[in-house]
């Protein structure tokens, strides 16, 4: 009885299996009479509201495009491995272009490399790999303006042309390349502000409570300190927590990195007057818009901008296609966004 | 001979307590805002959760045992917290809450105590995959996601100060009332002490050792219910990572404390004393504003801590072998 119904249960798994490859080989092999262009948009990790926006953004796009067929999918636990299998898959149903996000450029690359020598072209999005992996990235916004706009929104929330105070940075650990490479364009900025003191960086070693923390000792140690950059994703709450309970709301002001919707409360409160981000709507946008230029032939190497929809002419940098424009969410603006 | 183990528990006592006066006026004396009431609150509570653990931790290592998953599991229990009161997930009621996470840390520590005496596997290896494990689980709970929208009622928990104390401050003081009367004062203290200092001869003397390890891991993970419930939400959001590393600042806490790392021998005491010590260095070094590399610095001391109080503790133990200093004098039934 036993083995029968092992024997039932593997005819019936095989079956459905199958019938799942049949229905695979089908899509692949289906002749598209219009030449309908497949765009495959990997994020780093699917579910989350940030790369979810991204998706929104990728389908207005493919919508206006009219001839995009776009399929947005990745692992839902980020686990660059199952990214790379997803790769492999859409090479072998030979899709036209494969947009990454690659969450481990090391893992990923293998499996970019291989779809390139099948022919499919190969992009990255938000975040970058080996050059050899990809014909171009669609890049947010550059270390430079990141940190620059980090500065500027400090200096404008503290109120005058020449503001004047000390700040302080908290940021995720003290190795953190990203961060890093923010902080020294966020010192080069400052220079334009010198009444502006950077006192400290100190690491929150991505603890939201160790941040906090942090920004008590600093406001106690320096009472006239005037603001506080929170530039990894749970500093910045964080710090803005521990200026609120201390009563400090408007005294201390808190900027930093964030999605709008995490950061809401705290702009409505006055804790934070600016949030600082891109608009990833239009990341997704900019990222499908690009990979249709790049099948049709309009985006060759070499050139020096495009023109991508609604967004109109786009600057490329080597082979940097540049969002540029950093949003800066303020009480005003930020019930506009969800995301 | 007592007195001289009573001796050097006291000895212990008063380093740490000499280290914390030092450390404490000097910083004080350079910068008189380190001595300000604002700021030793801010010290207590930041202690009060180490404080809370530690207690349970104490008891853990005396009996010769060590949980590293009290981390992974405040980070679930955290998540459970916001899963359980976010008017957007379940919206239950803060007393709900708060019952559910007690169960919740209970029955968690109940399993590693289980696992450890029914499976016979070394509590470290116990714990450390526990440790990944429960991790695992809160990142497939959180899905990647914040939850920032607490009810005031759970935020009160982390933010309330009844009597002019916050709550996190009341907590740990009955914790370590608690913990020292029952390490003190009951049979199961007695047998705690017993099966850390020599299991067979305790189980000999008829105490139920597997009874006692089930318990002081169940009593840690009820520790670590109650640490969660009155830290985490002094902060506003809650996501998978709270709680990572926490395991090693317990258990420096209770080592530095002078609680043998091998069992049987050790206190509460040393270990809240070493908890406000260990609380100190980094707003020290803060308030000393001896620069960026400054930061580099703290862990470098904390780990010359630990250093420090287990080669103490291996001295300890060779005296013993020696003969000369004295053998466990607790190891006799009640």
């Amino acid at each position: 009885m036993k083995i029968l119904t092992q024997v039932l249960i593997t005819a019936i798994m095989a079956t459905v299996m199958a019938f799942t490859a049949t229905a695979v080989a089908t899509g692949a092999v289906e002749p598209s009479p219009s030449k309908r262009i497949t765009i495959c948009l990997l994020p780093k990790k699917k579910g989350l509201p940030y790369f979810t926006t991204c998706s929104k953004g990728a389908q207005q796009a493919a919508d206006e495009l009219g001839d995009v067929e776009l399929i947005y999918d990745g692992p839902t636990d980020g686990s660059p491995e199952k990214a790379a299998s997803m790769v492999d898959r859409w090479a072998l149903r030979g899709v036209d272009v494969i947009a990454v996000s690659p969450n481990d450029p090391e893992v990923l690359g293998q499996a970019m490399k291989k779809a390139r020598e099948k022919g499919i072209r190969v992009i990255t999005w938000d975040a970058d790999a080996a050059p050899a992996t990809r014909e171009f990235m669609v890049n947010q916004a550059t270390a430079r303006e990141i940190g620059h706009a980090l500065v500027d929104a400090m200096a404008k929330d503290l109120g005058s042309d020449q503001p004047e105070g000390k700040v302080a940075i908290i940021t995720a650990t003290l190795t953190a390349a990203n961060q890093n490479e923010w902080i020294k364009y966020m010192k080069e900025r400052l220079e334009k502000y010198p009444k502006l003191t950077l006192i400290a960086t100190k690491p929150s070693n991505e603890d939201q409570r160790l941040a906090f923390q942090i920004a008590q000792d600093l406001m106690k140690a320096h009472p006239d300190l005037k603001g506080i950059f929170g530039i990894s994703s749970v500093a910045f709450p964080g710090a803005a927590e521990a200026v609120k309970q201390a009563g400090n709301s408007g005294k201390v002001l808190v900027t930093g990195l964030a999605t709008p919707n995490d950061m809401k409360a705290y702009v409505k409160d006055g804790t934070v007057k600016s949030v600082v981000l891109w608009n990833t709507v239009d990341l997704g946008y900019l990222t499908v818009h690009a990979a249709h230029a790049l099948a049709t032939g309009t985006l060759k190497p070499g050139q020096t901008s495009f023109t991508a929809g609604r967004l109109g002419e786009r600057k490329i940098e080597g082979d940097q296609i540049l969002l540029g424009q950093i949003l800066v969410f303020t009480k005003d603006n930020i019930d506009q966004f969800d995301f | 001979m007592t007195t001289r183990l009573r001796t050097l528990a006291t000895n212990r006592l008063l380093l740490l307590g000499g280290l914390l006066a030092i450390v404490f006026l000097g910083v004080s004396v350079a910068h008189p805002g380190y001595a300000s009431a604002q700021n030793i609150r801010d010290l207590l509570v930041q202690c009060a959760p180490v404080v809370i653990i530690g207690c349970a931790m104490t008891l853990v290592i005396l009996t010769g045992e060590i949980d590293v998953s009290v981390g992974s599991m405040m980070g679930l229990l955290a998540a459970g917290i916001g899963i359980l009161s976010s008017p957007e997930r379940l919206g239950l009621p803060a007393g709900v809450v708060v019952a559910a996470v007690v169960a919740g840390g209970i029955l968690l520590g109940g399993v590693n105590g289980m696992l450890v005496v029914a499976g016979r596997v070394p509590s470290i290896i116990v714990t450390l995959g526990m440790m990944t494990v429960l991790r695992g689980v809160t990142e497939i709970l959180m899905g990647g996601e914040w939850i920032t929208d607490l009810p005031a009622s759970v935020r009160y928990l982390g933010t309330g100060e009844p009597l002019g104390l916050p709550l996190s401050i009341w907590t740990a003081m009955a914790a370590v009332v608690a913990t020292v009367v029952v390490a003190r004062k009951t049979p199961l203290g007695l047998h705690i002490y017993a099966t850390g200092g020599n299991s067979t001869a305790a189980a000999m003397a008829r105490v139920h050792v597997g009874v006692v390890r089930v318990t002081v891991f169940a009593i840690a993970g009820l520790m670590t219910a109650v640490a969660t419930l009155v830290s985490v939400p002094q902060q506003s959001v809650i996501e998978s990572g709270i709680g990572v590393g926490f395991e090693l600042l317990v258990i420096t806490a209770v080592v530095v404390g002078g609680t043998s790392i091998s069992g049987g021998y050790g206190g509460v005491a040393g270990t809240v004393l070493a908890a406000l010590l260990l609380a100190n260095i980094r707003p020290a070094l803060l308030y000393l504003d001896l620069g960026d590399r400054a930061t580099f610095w703290e862990r470098a001391i904390q780990g010359a801590f630990i250093l420090a109080a287990v080669l103490s503790d291996r001295c300890r133990w060779f005296r013993r072998a020696d003969g000369k200093a004295v053998t466990i004098t607790t190891g006799g039934s009640p």
